[in-house]
């Protein structure tokens, strides 16, 4: 038996921090994403509404530039309220919904496709950090487009108000970050979850649609037939908008604007049974990824 | 003496009721050790287990002492190669190496200098910026022995390494194992083509239905096996008389002559006896030999006598 003596010289050098690792992920995923043009041009025109509603900020609080254009009294046609901000979260959030259900499905499967587990997991790299890394991708992409806007068009609005509306209407800044927050969770385990299961992508983009439009129909036959309220505990997006109402301290006609996060009149489910289900959910997800995303696929 | 071996003791795993490997219990020394087994053998879980991918049922695995249990510390120390083609989509063989170093923890220069050290050893700078899915089998196979390397681990881990390699490049990887063993790294191949795990390996695993058959330098397993008749070649000018004088002997069991009438095939049982009478015949009777050497201790003999097939471990 031939005797080798140990002659290379391992790394001892320093080490990045270990909590950062998973940033490793994300670091190609966006250029990756900006070579498609459609979810470039998409991710643009989600600012529009942002912009928009700047803009309504901004002629709210220069009757000149209305007096310029000829136009009187439209400062008062459209209130910034917890209407106007929880619009603004909802359309932003429907938008996220539709980004999600084009990226998220391309995040896991192809990894699992091409065996590419085992690569990350060889490696001082957990099962959770590699998917914190593939969270991060929809994360801060679904931030850029809810809650930072959302916390940009209140500064704009705190800061030609003045200090003081800013300190009265905090509910509706952490109204904006934390539920823009439950709806990002919620919408990024589910996509990887999807996609961690189902590895053609537009079915499992398909899929994210159906879990949302799908059993909201079927728990709004729950409701009919039954004569019941509790069917919305299958309408994710219902369950987030009575979560919303709590954090923004409004009323259920607050969320008319909120397109599909709308809550009927009188049809508002307990906070506590939306958390248990929004949670629910999110375990599930959770469970659906642990058995996934392994180091080697076993097959029996 | 342990923090030196990657070691199994008594491991067994299973996947649910099927059996992976069973009461594997090995000792790898640094150098190049080949895994060589038919399909289900229980290579790739040897492999899966000694890298922490997946965890034994059953048993103790230490990999230069380090158990699996530490993937910190034991994922610094092993590289893997594994047997899938194995990208993430959309990278570039730099952003592919670049960003696994990153995983390690190292700093961008760092990474930048090894990826370029490891593009360079696989003779892949060229291709470094353009994508993986663009690239060859061959160098597809190549990124993924740099990849295993980038971080200069202590246990190299290659799940058929030589796959798709054309007979140059093949070699080039194979001198690549040599150095690598040379420098007292313990590379770890699993091969399905024999004659070349004869060639590179300093020791043998041979597996079969999730046991380990046999484990060593090939020789010293071929001599184990004692229930097969060792074949020697022997040429010399008069084959016939030394058939003749053979015949005599009760441990030999068959004698060849070559239709060139210059050499002399034989099986013996006794092997160390035949030797001794060669010795006599050459002083009794100046038979001129011009050489004399062992024809079946290689892998692939051993491999027959052993798990049985045609000569190939696929």
């Amino acid at each position: 038996m031939a005797v080798y003596k140990k002659t290379y010289r391992p790394y001892e050098g320093g080490l990045t921090s270990s909590w950062t690792r998973f940033l490793t992920i994300p670091r190609y995923a966006f250029e990756d994403l900006h070579r498609s043009r459609f979810l470039t041009l998409f991710f643009i025109a989600s600012f529009l509404y942002p912009l928009i509603c700047a803009l309504i900020i901004y002629v709210q609080h220069n009757v000149s530039a209305l007096g310029l254009v000829g136009v009187q009294g439209a400062n008062r046609l459209i209130s910034i309220n917890v209407t106007f901000f929880m619009s603004v979260l909802g359309w932003q959030s429907m938008l996220a919904l539709f980004l999600a259900a084009f990226i998220g499905p391309g995040q896991v499967s192809p990894d699992l496709a091409n065996n590419a587990l085992s690569l990350y997991l060889a490696r001082p790299f957990s099962r959770v950090e590699y998917v914190l890394g593939k969270l991060s991708v929809l994360v801060i992409l679904m931030s850029l487009m809810t809650w930072v806007p959302g916390l940009l068009l209140f500064g704009l609005e705190g800061y030609l108000e003045g200090f003081g509306w800013m300190q009265d209407n905090a509910r509706l800044a952490f109204g904006l970050f934390a539920g823009a927050w439950i709806w990002i969770a919620v919408l990024a385990l589910l996509a990887l979850a999807l996609s961690a299961w189902v590895k053609w992508k537009p079915v499992a983009g398909a899929l994210m649609f159906g879990v949302f439009f799908v059993a909201a129909g079927f728990g709004e036959a729950v409701n009919g037939v039954e004569r019941t309220k509790w069917g919305h505990l299958l309408n994710i997006s219902n369950l987030v908008g009575s979560i919303w109402l709590r954090l923004f301290e409004g009323d259920a006609h607050t969320t008319n604007g909120a397109v599909f996060f709308r809550v009927a009149q009188g049809e508002e489910l307990p906070p506590w049974c939306c958390w248990t289900a929004l949670a629910a959910l999110c375990l599930v997800c959770l469970y659906m990824l642990a058995r996934k995303i392994r180091g080697v696929e076993v097959v029996r | 003496m342990s923090e030196s071996l990657v070691t199994f003791n008594n491991v067994s795993r299973f996947y649910g009721e099927v059996l992976g490997i069973n009461k594997v219990s090995l000792t790898i020394p640094p150098g190049i050790t080949s895994l060589v087994g038919p399909n289900g053998s229980g290579k790739t879980t040897l492999m899966n287990l000694m890298t922490g991918l997946i965890r034994p049922t059953e048993g103790e695995i230490r990999v230069l002492g380090i158990a699996p249990d530490h993937p910190e510390k034991l994922c610094r120390l092993v590289g893997y190669c594994a047997q899938y083609d194995a990208f993430p989509k959309g990278l570039t063989g730099y952003q592919f190496i670049y960003s696994y170093l990153r995983v390690f923890g190292m700093g961008h220069a760092e990474c930048d200098q090894r990826t370029v050290a490891a593009l360079q050893m696989v003779g892949l700078s060229e291709a470094a910026h353009r994508t993986v899915a663009a690239y060859s089998k061959g160098m597809r196979q190549r990124i993924k022995l740099a990849q295993a390397m980038a971080h200069d681990p202590q246990v190299v881990v290659l799940d058929e390494p030589l796959n798709g390699l054309d007979p140059l490049a093949r070699s080039e990887a194979i001198a690549l194992f040599r150095q690598w063993g040379e420098k007292g790294r313990h590379v770890i191949v699993s091969s399905h083509i024999l004659h070349e795990v004869d060639q590179i390996s300093d020791q043998v695993i041979l597996l079969s239905q999730g046991y380990v058959v046999a484990e060593g330098q090939i020789q010293d397993v071929r001599s184990e096996v004692k229930d097969q008749p060792m074949q020697i070649l022997v040429r010399c000018d008069r084959p016939g008389m030394l058939a003749a004088r053979l015949f005599q002997q009760d441990h030999v069991v068959e004698a060849k002559i070559h239709a060139d009438g210059k050499g002399l095939l034989l099986r013996t049982k006794d092997a160390d006896s035949f030797y001794l009478l060669l010795n006599r015949v050459i002083l009794d009777s100046g038979l001129e030999v011009e050489s004399v050497a062992p024809a079946d201790d290689d892998v692939n003999s051993v491999y027959q006598y052993l798990i049985g097939g045609e000569g190939s471990a696929a």
